[in-house]
């Protein structure tokens, strides 16, 4: 009895998917774009050669020596020498360059005369990625700079070259970054983001097709279809939405961890049981949505403004630990922060799966937190009244 | 009169009865407010307070520590003090320490090998090795930043300490030495939210006019298909004077928008903010233009209200992203980048970021600005377009025929 009721709510969802252009798109045609932009577009993996301009007041050997090491690192690429301060700041101003290096009148002649010049470099911060690689090619360039001369300076007093490489650098602090030796953009950025995009079409997508009913006034027959339960209504309506969501999370797991080679150092297996799990939390977020506001616009600009915020609230890119606790916490109502995390315990650290146990309880327990309203959510279906 | 004169008559008074009806529209419809008002009112806020403490600060890291002497107990003090991090424990070895990473305590290990003070003593390199967990760039931006001002810190410490040992007064000899400066430009604090919030806000300006225009468009055509492909509420206007009529009421509506969005947040959160405010608004002006006529490309698109939302919400992550602020567009492909030239918002953020953080004038912007011009041309031309080929009615009759066979049906 049961049963022909949740295959007829079924064959009605999979029809409701067709009958308009939007779900396709949103669904099918949205989504595989999307992965193939954000893909294609962080392939290089880092913006190395960040332009910068030299600033060279000197003109000395010297000078054009630190000239020349600034060109020789894979940071920073020398676009041009400019002969002012002002004029580097005007070329940083419209955007050609990114940083620049500054040196001195009388750097050289200061420089061995032990009166300390100093090299002062330029990095322009309002765009992160590049500054902060300028930032870096600069100030390994000028360590070593200061370093060679002390060693020759040294090494000409007669101390042996051994000693002035342990003089120079007495500690060295050697970093390592597993997971990601490459400080590769894509993988740091695209597993998130991806699944953060996914989330986003599958909370507008969710409300729309679930609120539409109401604004066409075609909720009470939806519910009559699935014999009055709202719980074997919803399931139907969702249930072939769930199956097309999955595929592209499957495909986007394939694009990244296949095509893409991203390191995988746990089971796959985990990532996909964690896709999956989200896209339901994703649609039980929805639904949630829709039993406490039952009305299309609203519902959307809710699920829109979560879907937006949790690119940021998620904490891809600020840590949650280090946000307001007020707003931090609002990282934990969002199924993809889950996503998020258990990709970095599994996929970049490659920990137990012990160690993300929670993230899977949390990404269940949403269905069951959507469960409560549905009475709300039926009582609206009965009397579909549209609020434009 | 002559006929030239009654035209251009007719066309203003058109113009001016479209900017009239388009407040009408605006302001009875809820929908449309919330996007042109309660969107840019709160979102920027929202957004700044998510990223507001601006630094990672005090990051919790292990230490391992084999060597136990002063000069590695040391080495942790001076770590403890840095603004990045914040020594959580000590861990007797690197598999205990591993393990409170795993439970996400920390996100360092700082491991401190047995013979550290042998080789410091020796006068030879100790190497001491850092763990940095890779969830966030930002996190591991922060430690190796902190890590080599450390070393740096600590082996000017050491060096003076040492060249007195080695047999010199070390004034004695003219010791060579460069000193370096690191200015950063833009954001001094290098905090994240200086550094996104700029950006962010133009792209909030041109997403909550696109959305409000596109919902707009599309509650016309939901009121066309109602009464068989006429809108009873369009003003009779010549194609122009409908499109500049319209854009005419956006941006009178976004005039105290604009000084909110543009001024009073960056004000509010003490954002960067240098440069002369008459510029925003002169160079912001084109680009609402454009993200309008945009809009009103868009909205031929989108048949019902509330399909704005869905097909509109989901471009902002790529319009992010094709603005090259987070991912510079020297290192896009040439289509990503053409795409990017585009979008209203590629040239707003480029051109307001380097105007509001780097303190640029207009006269050097002059590239965005001209091309924000452009493209407001460009889309009015294809807007134009589309509305006098629906006024041909060719694409109506069509509707209206369609519509007949299945009321026949």
């Amino acid at each position: 009895m049961n049963l022909h009721y949740l295959t007829d709510s079924i064959a009605r969802g999979w029809r409701q998917l067709a009958s308009r252009r939007i779900y396709m798109v949103m669904l099918i045609v949205v989504p595989v774009l999307f992965g193939f932009f954000f893909l294609d577009l962080l392939e290089v993996g880092l913006p190395l050669k960040v332009p910068v301009a030299v600033v060279d007041m000197d003109d000395s050997p010297l000078s054009r020596q630190v000239t020349r090491n600034l060109g020789s690192t894979e940071l920073v690429d020398v676009r041009c020498k400019v002969e002012s301060f002002h004029e580097a700041q005007k070329k940083v101003r419209s955007g050609e360059i990114f940083g620049f290096f500054y040196l001195p009148e009388q750097f050289q002649k200061k420089a061995l005369g032990g009166d300390e010049p100093t090299v002062t470099y330029y990095s322009n911060l309002t765009y992160y990625v590049p500054g902060s690689l300028a930032f870096k090619g600069f100030k390994t360039v000028a360590v070593t700079t200061t370093g060679a001369l002390v060693q020759t300076t040294l090494v000409s007093t007669g101390i042996d070259s051994n000693t002035t490489k342990s003089l120079l650098q007495p500690v060295a602090i050697q970093q390592q970054a597993p997971g990601n030796p490459w400080m590769n953009y894509s993988i740091y950025l695209s597993p998130s983001f991806m699944a953060a995009f996914l989330a986003l079409i599958i909370l507008g997508v969710t409300v729309y097709s679930i609120c539409s009913e109401i604004k066409y006034g075609t909720s009470p027959q939806w519910l009559r279809t699935a014999g009055g339960s709202m719980f074997i209504a919803l399931t139907g309506k969702l249930v072939p939405q769930t199956f097309i969501e999955i595929c592209m999370g499957m495909a986007y797991l394939g694009m990244m961890f296949g095509i893409e080679s991203f390191p995988c150092n746990n089971h796959f297996s985990h990532l996909v049981l964690a896709m999956v799990l989200m896209v339901i939390a994703c649609q039980a977020f929805a639904v949630a949505v829709c039993c406490v506001v039952p009305n299309l616009r609203l519902a959307l600009i809710v699920v829109s403004l979560t879907g937006i915020l949790s690119f940021s609230i998620a904490g891809f890119s600020f840590p949650v630990q280090n946000m307001y606790g007020s707003i931090g916490i609002l990282s934990y109502i969002l199924p993809v922060r889950y996503f998020f995390l258990i990709y970095i315990d599994q996929a970049l650290n490659g920990i137990p799966l012990y160690f993300s146990r929670f993230y899977f309880v949390a990404l269940l327990l949403f269905p069951l937190v959507a469960m409560p309203g549905m009475g709300r959510l039926k009582k609206r279906c009965l009397n579909p009244i549209y609020v434009p | 009169m002559t006929n030239a004169a009654t035209n251009i008559k007719q066309w203003f008074l058109g113009f001016f009865r479209v900017w009239q009806r388009e407040f009408y529209l605006v302001f009875h419809d809820v929908g449309v407010m919330m996007f042109f008002f309660l969107l840019p009112l709160l979102y920027p806020v929202c957004y700044t307070l998510i990223y507001n403490p601006e630094i990672a600060t005090d990051m919790p890291v292990v230490v391992v520590d084999h060597s136990r002497t002063a000069e590695s107990r040391r080495l942790a003090r001076m770590l403890d003090a840095t603004q990045a991090a914040k020594i959580y424990n000590y861990a007797p070895d690197l598999a205990a320490a591993r393990r409170i990473l795993n439970n996400h305590d920390a996100f360092g290990i700082l491991e401190i090998p047995e013979d550290y003070s042998r080789r410091l003593g020796r006068g030879e390199q100790a190497v001491a090795t850092f763990y940095c967990d890779m969830s966030l760039l930002l996190r591991y931006r922060t430690f190796i930043s902190a890590l080599a001002d450390l070393q740096l810190a600590i082996g000017a410490e050491i060096q003076a300490a040492e060249l007195s040992q080695v047999a010199m007064v070390s004034s004695a000899v003219p010791m060579t030495k460069i000193n370096s400066d690191a200015r950063m430009l833009g954001d001094p604090t290098q905090g994240f939210a200086s550094f996104v919030m700029p950006g962010i806000l133009v792209l909030i300006l041109q997403q909550s006019m696109v959305l409000g225009v596109v919902m707009l468009g599309a509650t016309a055509s939901e009121r066309r298909r109602r009464n068989r492909g006429i809108d009873p509420l369009q003003v009779q206007a010549p194609a122009g004077a409908t499109l500049l009529g319209k854009v005419m009421c956006y941006l009178t509506l976004y005039a105290p928008i604009i000084i909110y969005v543009l001024r009073i947040v960056p004000m509010m959160f003490s954002l960067p903010h240098v440069g002369s405010d008459w510029d925003y608004v002169l160079f912001i002006l084109p680009m609402l233009v454009a993200s309008a006529f945009m809009g009103q490309c868009i909205s031929w698109l989108v048949t019902e209200r509330e399909e704005t939302m869905l097909a509109v919400v989901f471009t902002s992550v790529v319009f992010l992203f094709l603005s090259g602020l987070t991912w510079p567009r020297y290192a896009m492909s040439p289509l990503w980048v053409l795409v990017g030239d585009m979008i209203p918002a590629t040239w707003g953020v480029e051109g307001f970021i380097r105007m509001n953080s780097n303190g640029s004038p207009l006269y050097e912007q002059a590239h965005p600005y001209r091309m924000l011009w452009l493209l407001a041309a460009l889309y009015f031309t294809i807007s134009y377009a589309l509305l006098r080929f629906y006024r041909s009615g060719w694409y109506t009759r069509r509707l209206n025929r369609r519509n007949q066979v299945s009321d026949n049906a």
